[in-house]
């Protein structure tokens, strides 16, 4: 039952720094796409529109996702990944060469690019599902590992599905079945893979970094129950065609709702009163999903194409937000635990490894992008200077990270550690 | 049984964190050195009960002596330093030093505080069986 069991606090730096260096620049393309041609990204199903999707939820959204995982199956799983330096290396370069050649296909229509994507993408994400699953089974569960368990199922089929389209992109051939395969993929790839996991570490990370109430124990253990179901449920009825899909939305939607209002309900509780840029995100966080909540339900009565786009877009910026928040924290406490670890007495704290000034900049530059980018779904004008923000705000997250990997290596080789006094 | 008492336990220790914490954001910085006074207390006992009672009683059981509770030692000693610093920078009225040093201990305090609420104490749970309301009643009983 105990074999292989660790409790290792975390693996080494470069891990998860690759994931979370390659972000921002991911980002930054995509701001280029969006500040190049904002019509055709706002256009449904424009190949512009498809990479930049892709660049978001692949490049900035899962990119980061991965990597925390590395950092988080240590210690929520109990059992880290197997040989991480490199099983990182090779799932990120897959990971990289596999959304450059998909928004490169999307964006020039070549049919080799979808090729080279699937099996890039497929390489990368079923090898991390592969890797990680088995760590989570078998052992002692809890809900947390539930969630996960879901998130990398979810990831897994979500892949399948976006081989199975990219071969009909590839032959510019589109099955019957095309559009219940479209809504199929996203569906398990924003709620399955992207939500799921939020939810999962939210019932970890909100309680107990933020010190607040427990979430109930009976959302904790029924959350993941019924978002697998609704999706499953979901995913015959898109099959087999039936109508009235929208009620599986609806079921979603209103479990999301109901995280939104528990997760502000702790946090504006939370007994540790301490003012941190991170609240400030999980809470921007918490305000976008449920805007795109609304937009979504709004859509589904008006169907409305920018009632759509907003959802998405409100979507995407929530995943970030989280991302941002949880970044904040990791790369300054893995920078100072790996050199205090390391005998290393010079080790600098947190807050000197990324500046409160820049971690605020960051936050900044993400709320007014975020308004600038919802506002120009309306009034696409802003659209232009909501890319301008969200490039300086990639560009500032970029500059945080290189610093604080500048720091760490300066630290290694000029540091003074115990063993040398 | 274990899971609970411990987990309950270390709910308490967070407790007296954020308090101090709070007070000396309020610039209450005799309040504080109180609170965190409680605080370092409460963390060396709950370090203790585990070290000198329930991570030797699960060794026996299992037989598992250099697993995950040598970790959990290992990481109790980093925790143990990183409360010497904030006390230091506490009494040296380094107030920004102990909100920096703060950060990376209650980052490392919560994430060995999941892998024992996690793994490590339904483990135990598991492996007292029967025996563990009896542990629970040994820890209740060791002084502070």
């Amino acid at each position: 039952m105990y074999n292989g069991l660790s409790l290792d606090q975390a693996p080494p730096l470069s891990v998860v720094i690759r994931f979370f260096l390659t972000v921002p620049l991911f980002g930054l393309a995509l701001c280029m796409i969006l500040f190049l041609d904002p019509i055709a990204v706002l256009t449904p199903n424009h190949p512009l529109s498809l990479a930049a999707i892709h660049l978001m939820f692949l490049g900035v959204i899962t990119m980061s996702m991965i990597g925390a995982l590395f950092q988080m199956q240590s210690v929520l799983g109990g059992r880290p990944i197997p040989a991480p330096l490199g099983n990182a290396f090779l799932i990120h370069l897959f990971l990289v060469i596999g959304i450059l050649s998909l928004s490169g296909a999307f964006i020039y229509t070549q049919p080799i690019l979808f090729v080279i994507a699937s099996i890039a993408l497929g390489a990368s994400i079923l090898h991390s599902a592969n890797l990680i699953l088995p760590l989570l089974f078998g052992g002692v569960t809890h809900d947390t590992l539930r969630g996960m368990r879901l998130a990398l199922i979810a990831l897994s089929l979500t892949a399948i599905l976006g081989i199975v389209m990219a071969s009909e992109y590839a032959n510019e051939s589109f099955s019957a079945a095309h559009d219940a395969l479209r809504n199929a993929h996203y569906s398990l790839g924003l709620i399955g893979w992207v939500a799921a996991l939020i939810i999962a570490v939210a019932f970890q990370v909100v309680e107990m970094f933020y010190v607040t109430a427990s979430y109930s124990s009976w959302c904790k253990r029924n959350a993941f129950k019924v978002i697998a179901v609704t999706l499953i449920l979901k995913l015959i009825w898109l099959i087999i065609a039936w109508p009235f899909v929208w009620v599986f939305d609806l079921v979603i939607g209103a479990l999301l709702v109901g995280f939104v209002a528990t997760t502000v309900k702790r946090l504006k509780e939370r007994k540790r009163r301490v003012s941190d840029v991170s609240i400030w995100l999980w809470a921007s966080g918490m305000v976008l999903l449920t805007l795109s909540i609304l937009t979504y339900a709004l859509f589904n009565i008006t169907l409305n194409a920018s009632l759509l786009s907003f959802a998405l877009i409100a979507f995407a910026l929530f995943a970030l937000a989280i991302i941002l928040a949880m970044m904040g924290k990791i790369v300054p406490f893995l920078v100072w635990f790996h050199l205090n670890s390391a005998g290393f007495m010079d080790a600098p704290i947190m807050s000197n490894i990324i500046p409160t000034q820049r971690v605020k900049g960051v936050f900044w530059l993400f709320a007014i992008t975020s308004v600038l980018i919802l506002s120009g779904v309306f009034y696409p004008p802003l659209l232009q200077l909501g890319a301008l923000s969200g490039g300086a705000m990639f560009t500032l997250l970029l500059i945080n990270l290189i610093k604080a990997l500048k720091l760490y290596r300066y630290t290694l080789v000029h540091g003074t550690r115990f063993e040398q006094i | 049984m274990i899971l609970e008492f411990m987990r309950e336990d270390h709910r308490s220790c967070d407790h007296l964190f954020t308090e101090a914490e709070n007070a000396l954001a309020d610039k209450k910085t005799e309040e504080a050195a109180t609170l965190f006074e409680s605080f370092y207390q409460a963390t060396n006992h709950h370090f203790d009960m585990e070290e000198r009672e329930l991570f030797i009683a699960f060794e026996k059981r299992t037989g598992m002596m250099g697993g995950p509770t040598q970790m959990m030692r290992y990481e109790h000693q980093q925790l143990r330093s990183l409360l010497e610093s904030m006390k230091s920078a506490l009494n040296e009225n380094r107030h920004d030093d102990f909100f920096g040093i703060g950060e990376s201990m209650m980052i490392m305090l919560q994430q060995h505080n999941m892998k024992e609420e996690q793994m490590l104490y339904p483990m135990i749970d598991r492996a007292l069986g029967g025996d563990a309301e009896l542990m629970v009643q040994t820890l209740k009983g060791m002084e502070p």
